[in-house]
Parts: structure tokens; sequence; C-alpha cells
């Protein structure tokens, strides 16, 4: 409580004064102002003299204020850690610290409690546009149906999209979804009595429209016939292939061959298997057969490794011809020496997209204008013997999408002339972009499902279709409003299909399955079951999730480890894995900035798909293997290919595919800070620094979030021309005291991470555009050119808050691991925000320690933290 | 064999040339101009088409005349077809089983003492598709009766009704599709 007359006997007016702005303001929880902040903190934060923008005499202390109520946690936390008062000030006594942020934190949490007993602390919130796919996805079975183009970008709050204050919605939403309702209705309802003729082709890379038969009659490829060059189209050399329709209409490509390229994708060269163009969405089985070779001079030799080829997915639009940029990639697959080597893949393909083909491991090459051409070029080739699509799959007809809609009606022929009265349903036109040689099926007659009974079917139908899509059950009612909709339509003359469309859409369109419903405080079992299953699969519940909430024992602690077990274990949860990480550690900016090409020549697509596969599937194993927080920032192992293993420096690993790689002794890897998509996603292309690399440190993996700059501070660009380092540059900044304080705490690490570059390359100089030293090679490929120069040496030494030298990453990795707590804490924090919605409140601490240390006592990492942290009363409660 | 003058005459007016013979009372023979046969081998192509033909039959190449003789009954085979229209459709079928690398044209109504045979040095690749690209080119010349083309060997004939067309023409014409001569040989 408030002492006023120990206020007055130090007679300080601007306590008094204070005083006097407690006791005639009503709130609900008070501070204890007592001599302590006079005594440590008042001299350095009043009037014209307050730092850090802090002035402790105007600091109101109405806690209801948001403002204020912040302000005075910033105060409690920097007092506790020790940071305030600073070290060259009188040091408080460990007994007067506790007991002012004893009873501050007991001011706070009073308030906080009480503000937010009775409601709900999750907002209410909408899908956003990646739950929304997924939850169609799995409703419906069509596993990769592309919705979330349609929609409206989220924003971002505390860090991640699924917060209430980043989901706002607008009429552009609104609209967007009627769209995103109309595409997977008309996607997932069966209009013919049997399925689409499954179709297979065998294409050739060189096919009819594609651009690599135009770039092979000029060098940048060959044909190969039994790992030869074919004799009936020798390579380009002085005089190029004339007339490629001239070489179509002789079947120089049809005729088997292999097509070899030295060149891979680029803005004037896209190779794509354009002689399949999807017509009917679903399923595809692909195939092709990959090979490398080293080419000289017309000669096929044995290539230097295996080499990795890149098959996407394209979706043309417009005229056809392709955004020049794959809409996703499949995967790198293996091109082994000599020896060609098949791969399969099934894959959901939507209308009018395409396979695309890149020579993903190749160095950027170019024959086409050389003299000489393809018989004067010595060098690494990628060939691909054949793809084979065949599809679209179906298991069972109708689909099981069309079964969620329709049940089992029978889908019979729609004939007008029967039933004049009624208005058949409408059917899109099938337009085919391009220059596929796939044809659209002959379907005569209109198909549509039949009911006898239809307000009955009716009924049926979405007392089944409804609970799915709302995931919970729906009352009578509801469903009866739902209903009413269908009979409203038929009575208006549409077909049974028409009408229940109306209805399904009205569904897909309402706040039941747009929004989280959640009931206020603790969660409801079917709740609890939604929000598991959006954390872990960022989608709907599975209907083993729906049971067990119907039985009511998703709730039981067994129950729910063995479910979080499951919902990880099913490939579902690599959503979680990618959503999570997009925006945890930022990886959805992976190509926010293309590196310099001058400083950067060796950055390539494959290069940075790789580093974001690293850094997922060092997550996954950090779940998989439970393994502790000290991980986040050191390991003794990696997860990489060959392409990221030449690219760290470690020799021994062949091939496309990540796997775990034991860390050579000395090696400056190990932990997410030293990988290179962290390391790309904190750089700017050019140039590093410390700064943003440091704040991403302090920020994502230790907790702690900096304040913004001050005003107009302009920030410190580092100089590429390489005259002087960053670290001078931000000495001088630092010399500035309103800014030395927070670069004390984020620059270190920034300092640390200053031996890696911005494509997470391991460097002890900077790279300079002009002044410098000639470089080495090292693992930079031989047909790339290098014009940059070696500049400044790296120092990557400094000294943490708390007076911790290092004096390199190693170093540093070994400082921030000898504290786990800290680390868990932090990620149990990104979990909590992410899975509930909402930012962590003040009164969540304690939760949080005591989650954290029950993880620590059992010695156990971070598959337990999850677990720890669904028993939780914290992520059980809205 | 003979023909009778009259029936030569007729036929040459109409644009083809049927020829009756001990054939099958209702199968003709028919004597045409063939496009594609740019080099030898192709003889061997062009069989390869017509043999899975079931009602047509190649029954000749005259690889030095670029023509060549073909068997069928024109009634079941074109039963609505004029006269005139025959070898149209003739030369639909095989442009369409060839991909459009062979063709049909009626004989030539130029008396072949009056065509020009010349010669032009060209460099490029010992590819067939190529040396097609480059007869293509010679042959879409108006005045070019008959063509061939060999890179392996360098060189493209062409038979010329010089009335219509000369050899500088053709050299540049197939400048301009990016052939490249035998710079010593070209027309000054």
């Amino acid at each position: 409580m408030i002492n006023p007359m120990r206020i007055i006997q130090t007679k300080n007016l601007w306590a008094l004064g204070l005083y006097l702005v407690l006791v005639h303001h009503s709130f609900t929880a008070e501070p204890t102002i007592n001599p302590f902040l006079e005594k440590h903190c008042i001299a350095c934060h009043e009037g014209a003299n307050k730092k850090g923008g802090l002035d402790l005499t105007l600091l109101k202390v109405d806690l209801n204020n948001s403002d204020n109520f912040s302000s005075w946690v910033k105060i409690h936390d920097r007092i506790q850690s020790g940071e305030m008062p600073p070290k060259n000030k009188p040091r408080p006594s460990e007994t007067d610290k506790a007991a002012y942020t004893k009873s501050l934190k007991e001011s706070l949490l009073k308030t906080e409690q009480a503000k937010l007993a009775g409601a709900g602390r999750t907002g209410i919130r909408r899908l956003t546009r990646t739950e929304y796919e997924n939850t169609i996805r799995d409703l419906f079975d069509m596993p990769g149906i592309a919705l979330q183009g349609l929609l409206p970008a989220d924003g971002s709050a505390h860090g991640f999209d699924k917060n209430s204050d980043a989901l706002d919605i607008s009429h552009v939403n609104l609209s967007k979804y009627v769209e995103a309702a109309n595409l997977a209705l008309d996607l997932a309802t069966a209009t013919r009595p049997n399925p689409p003729i499954v179709q297979k082709r065998r294409i050739s890379l060189a096919n009819s429209g594609g651009f690599v038969a135009h770039i092979i009659l000029n060098g940048d490829g060959v044909l190969l016939k039994n790992k030869k060059p074919d004799p009936d189209f020798p390579p380009a050399a002085e005089q190029s292939h004339l007339d490629e329709g001239a070489h179509e209409r002789m079947g120089s490509f049809r005729n088997g061959s292999s097509v070899g390229l030295f060149r891979h994708e680029d803005e004037s060269v896209s190779p794509y298997f354009i002689e399949h163009v999807t017509i009917y969405p679903g399923l595809y089985r692909v195939r092709t057969s990959l090979w490398s070779y080293q080419w000289d001079k017309g000669q096929v030799l044995p290539s230097r490794g295996t080499e990795a080829a890149r098959l996407s997915v394209v979706q043309l639009t417009g005229d056809g011809r392709g955004g020049q940029h794959p809409s996703y990639v499949l995967g790198y697959y293996n091109a082994p020496s000599l020896e060609s080597k098949e791969h399969e893949l099934t894959t959901w393909l939507n209308h009018n997209e395409i396979i695309g083909f890149n020579t993903a491991s190749l160095a950027p090459v170019a024959n086409y204008s050389r003299k000489g051409r393809a018989m004067a070029f010595t060098g690494p080739g990628i060939a691909c013997d054949w793809l084979d699509i065949e599809g679209p799959l179906h298991s069972v007809w109708p689909p099981k999408s069309h079964q969620t809609l329709y049940g089992d009606l029978l889908i019979t022929e729609f004939k007008q002339a029967e039933q004049k009265e009624v208005r058949p349903p409408q059917r899109k036109a099938i337009r085919q972009l391009g220059a596929g040689k796939n044809r659209p099926d002959l379907v005569t007659g209109l198909w549509t499902v039949k009911s006898e009974n239809p307000l009955k079917d009716a009924d049926r139908l979405l007392a089944s279709f409804l609970p799915k899509a709302f995931r919970r059950p729906v009352s009578d009612d509801v469903r009866k409003e739902y209903v009413a909709r269908v009979e409203e339509r038929l009575k208006a003359g549409d077909c049974f299909e028409t009408a229940m469309r109306w209805a399904y859409r009205a569904a897909l369109c309402s706040p039941d399955f747009l929004y989280h419903v959640e009931p206020d405080n603790k969660l409801d079992d079917y709740a609890l079951a939604s929000r598991l299953s959006y954390f872990f699969w960022n989608s709907m519940p599975d209907s083993q999730l729906l049971e067990l909430a119907s039985k009511g024992k998703l709730k039981s602690k067994e129950a729910l480890r063995v479910e979080v077990d499951r919902l990880l274990k099913d490939s579902r949860s690599q959503r979680f894995i990618e959503d999570f990480l997009g925006q945890w550690l930022k990886l959805r900016q992976i190509a926010a900035n293309d590196p310099d090409r001058g400083l950067y020549p060796e950055a390539n697509p494959y290069l940075q798909d790789s580093m974001v596969a690293e850094t997922r599937a060092y997550f996954r194993e950090l779940i998989d293997k439970n393994l502790d927080a000290s991980h986040l920032v050191k390991s003794d192992f990696v997860m990489i290919n060959e392409k990221l293993a030449k690219h760290y420096g470690i020799s021994g690993v062949t091939g496309a595919e990540i796997r775990k790689v034991p860390l050579p002794k000395d090696c400056p890897r190990g932990g997410f800070l030293t990988q290179a998509a962290i390391l790309k996603v904190t750089a700017n292309g050019t140039t590093t620094s410390p700064v943003p690399r440091g704040a991403f440190v302090l920020e994502r993996i230790l907790g702690e979030r900096p304040d913004p700059p001050p005003p107009n501070t302009p920030a410190v660009e580092p100089d590429v021309q390489g005259a002087t380092t960053i670290r001078e540059q931000l000495a001088k900044h630092r010399a500035d005291s309103s800014c030395a304080s927070c670069h004390a705490k984020f620059d270190p690490p920034g300092f640390a991470l200053e031996s890696f570059d911005v494509i997470g390359g391991f460097r002890t100089r900077y790279r300079s555009i002009g002044e410098g030293d000639k470089p080495e090679r090292g693992p930079i490929d031989p047909f790339i050119n290098i014009k940059f120069k070696l500049g400044q040496p790296v120092d990557p030494s400094g000294v943490m808050l708390g007076d911790k030298q290092f004096k390199d990453i190693q170093e540093l990795q070994a400082i921030l691991a000898a504290n786990p707590e800290r680390l868990l804490k932090n990620l149990l924090e990104q979990f909590a925000v992410y899975s509930t919605g909402r930012p962590i409140a003040f009164s969540d601490r304690d939760q949080i320690a005591n989650l954290v240390e029950a993880t620590m006592k059992n010695k156990a990492g971070v598959r337990t933290l999850l677990q720890e942290f669904v028993q939780s009363e914290m992520f059980q409660t809205r | 064999m003979t023909i009778s003058n009259a029936l030569m005459k007729t036929a040459m007016t109409m644009g083809f040339l049927l020829v009756a013979l001990n054939v099958h009372a209702e199968e003709t023979k028919t004597k045409v101009r063939l496009f594609g046969v740019f080099s030898p081998d192709r003889e061997k192509d062009l069989r390869k088409i017509t043999d899975e033909w079931t009602d047509i039959k190649l029954e000749s190449v005259d690889f030095k005349h670029a023509e060549g003789v073909f068997v069928f009954d024109a009634d079941k085979l074109f039963p609505k077809a004029k006269p005139e229209q025959i070898i149209t459709n003739l030369d639909n079928k095989l442009r369409t089983s060839s991909n459009s690398t062979f063709g049909i044209k009626p004989l030539s109504t130029v008396a072949k003492d009056k065509l020009v045979r010349i010669e032009i040095g060209v460099v490029g690749l010992d590819c067939k598709a190529c040396s097609f690209a480059a007869y293509n080119i010679v042959a879409g010349v108006d005045g070019v009766e008959q063509a061939t083309c060999s890179f392996k060997d360098g060189l493209i004939t062409a038979l010329i009704d010089p009335a219509k067309t000369q050899k500088s023409v053709l050299e540049d014409t197939l400048k301009k599709r990016n052939v490249t001569l035998k710079q010593d040989q070209v027309t000054k």
C-alpha cells in the first residue's frame, strides 16, 4: 500500500504529485511507490534528463491504461533482471529489489486478472487464409486445391498471423470467400457418371511448344541416345540447327532421345513439360528418369558427381505461357553419373498447371550465342530421359469430395424434357491454355445428383456436412435454417444440386465455418479439438479428434498425450512446421531479396530452397528426438544436402535429399543461428548488419523484444566499397548515449553472426565490390564468374550484457546454450502465441515458468515442452 | 505402256496425271510430283509412311525427278471428290500422315529442257532435319520445280524455271533464314 507520510518525508514534490494522482484516480491495483524508485531511478528518469525517453515523474499509475501497464511491466522487468539501475550507478540491495518487484508484480497481476476475469482472452478470430485453404482441402479431401491466392493477405500481430488483431475482415474478404466457396464446390462436385479417363503420356523435355527444343538447337543442350550424342542430331557447333518447326515435323524430339541440358532456368528460358496441361484437377502420378554427365566438346563422360534437377508446378495464366516462375517446387531429384535414376511422386495438379524442370545444381551457362556452341563447351549436364504423367487418379467415384456433399445419391442424366419447370445445374466450359496434347473427355448429356425426396435428403446431407464443416455439433435449429434455404431454392425452380449448393455455399461463408468458435474461458472438448488441430495441422480436426471430443475423452491427460503424438506423427504436421517457422524464424521472407549477383554469384534457387528445407528438417528433428533447448542455438549435427554441405564446407555428402550429418570438429555451425536460411532472412541481400541480426536473436531466440529506435535515427548502412567495417560504423553510432543502451544488447550477438555473409556462407573477410584482394574460388562452381574482392577482416568478438565475452560464434553459442531455461521459455511463448491466437500476458508468466521448470526437470526437450503446454490451462483456455 | 496424247493433255490441264494400266478395274495409277524427297534416303521414309496405308500403294519413286506413282481406287477413296480435287486430297492425306514432311503436287507443266539446274554450297550440321529445313526454304521459292539438300555434302541443288527465279534469289532467301553459304561459291 502507498504510505503518504513516507512520501511527504522524502520532500519530493514529484512523488507527492504522483500520490495525488494515484489517490484521485480509480484503478484496480496500485504499484508500491517507495523510496526505491526515488533512490535508484528518478535521478536519470526525470524532466529534461530523462533517459530512454522515460520520465517517471510523468508516468501515471493508472494500470487500467494499457500503455501505462506496459511501461510498469517494463520497469518491473528491467529492475528484476538487474539491467537497471545501470552498472555505473549504486546497486540496490537484493532485499530491496525483491521487495519492490514483488509488490509491483502483485499490483500488475491484480489489475490484469481483474481485467481479464469473465472474458475470453483470445479475441474472436477468423481462419487465416492458410487455415482456410487447409480446412477446405481436408474437408473435401482435395489435398492440393489452391485457394490462398484468391484471398486477401492476412496481417500479423505479436509475430504471427493467427492473432485476432491481425485478422480483420472486410467486404473484400467476404466477396472472396464467396468466390473461394464456389470454386471449392465446383471442384468437389462430380458432374459425370464415370471418372475422367486416366491419360498417361510420356513427354520429352524437348516437347513441342516448350523452350527446350529451341535452346538445344543452339547448343544449350543436346540430344542423347544410349548415353552418347544422338547420331541423328549432332550437337550445335559453329552452325546451330535450323528451324525448330522443321525438326519437330521430322520427329527429332520424338525419337526416344534423352535431353541433356547445360543451361538452367533463367529470365529467358523456362523448361516446361508443356504437352500436359492439366484439365481435370486431381491427383497425378509423375515419374521421370534422370542422370548426369560431363560433356566434353561432343563426348559424354562420367559427371563430377550426382547432380540435382528440380521438378516444379507452374500455373499457366493469360496467354498460356506461364509466369517464368514455378508456383511451387515438387522437389529436387538426384541425377547420378551416367546412370538413369527413376523418381516417382503423386501430386495434386490444378486446372492449367504444368510440370516445370530445372537443372538445379548447374551453374548458369549459356552456349546459345557462344562461338562453337556445344562443340566448344566442356562442362556438366543433366539429362532427362522422359517424364511420364498419369491421371487424374481416382480411387473411388464419385470422389470423396462429392460424397461429402451428396452422400450416396445417384448421378443421373438431367433431362429437361422430363422436368420442364426445373432449372438445370450450371456447368462451366473447360478452357485449356497452352500447348497441351491431353484433351478433355467427351461427355454427352448433363449429369447431376438425383433425389427422390429432396427435403429429406437435404436434411440428411446437411446433418452430416455441417458438423464437419463447423468442427462441432450443430443444433437442429441451425440445420433447419440451411434446409429452409434448400427448400426456398427448390421452390424457386432450381434443381436439387443447385439448391444444395446454395446451402453449402452459405455454410462455407458463415461465421461458423470462417471463425474459430470458442467458449469464454475454459475450452469445451470440441474447441480443444480444434485448437489442437489448428496448432499441429493448421487445419480442422479429423474424425478421431471429433469422436474423442464427442465422448468427452479428449481432456484426459493420457488421451491428450496420445493425440499430440498422433498429430505430430501425421504428415499434416508438416503444415505446422512450415507455418510456424515461416513466422517465428521469418522463413516466409526467404525470397524477400535476391542476393547481389556481383557479391554473391553462387546464390541460386536450389541453395535457397535447401536453406529452408534445412531449417524445417532441423526443427522436425528437435521435435521427433525431443532434443533439449540448447539445440536451438548449438548442436553437433546439421540437417543438410550436398548443396548445403558444399556451402558449409562439409565433405562427404552426396545428393539432394536432406539428411542428418555430424558436424566436423571446429565447424562453426549447429543450431538455428548458423543456418543459412536464418542468416539470409536477417540480411538485405547485399550486406549484413549486426543490428537486425542481433535484434533477431534477442527477439526470436531469447524472447526479448528490443525497443524501436528513437524517431529520426538514421539507419547504419554498411559500406560495400570495403573501406570501413560495420563494427567501426556502429562504434561511432554507439558513442551517442541514447543509442548505446539498446545497442549494447543486440549488437553483440549480431557481431558474432558477422562471421556469416548474406547467404549464410562463413567468412573471415567481407566481400567487396571496391577495394580488396582477389579471393580463392573455394566451393564456388568453376563456371561462376567471380567479380568480388576480399575486403576488411571480420571481427566476430563481443561482450554480452553481463560481461560475458566471446571471441567468435562458437563461444557465443556456448554462452546462449548455457541458459536453456531462457531459450525454452521463449520457445514456449512462441508456441503459445501461435496456438492460442493471443499475446502473452503478464499473468501468464508464472504458468510459463512452471511449464519450463517441469520440462527442465525431466531433462526433456521440445516435444515434452509441447506436451506440457497442451496440458496447461493456458492452452486450454480461451 | 502407252498413254494417248489426248489423255495426257487433258490430265496435265487438270493438274494431275491419270494412268490407266493393267490393274484392277477400279484402281488407277497416278503419277505425281513429290515434295520432301530432298535426299535418296527419303524414299525409305516415304515408304515407311505409305506402307501403313491399306488403300493406297506407293508403286515407285523416281528420286532423280522427285516423282512417284500411287495406285488407288479414287472412287472408293475420295467418293465425293471431283477429278481435280483428287491430288489435293492425296496431298492432305500424305501431309497428315507425315507431319507435313512430305507432300504431293501435280506434275510440272514446265518442259524439263527449260529447267536450269543450279548448285549452292552450304555449311551446316549433318542433320536430316536441318537439310529438310533448308530444302523447305528453297522448295518454297516460286520457280523452283525440284530441289535436294545435303549438309553432309554441303550442297543444295535446284531445278529452277529461269523465267521465274534465279540462283541469287535462292541464295538471298537462304541467308535470310540463317543458312550459311560457302562464301567462295556465292554468286557475286
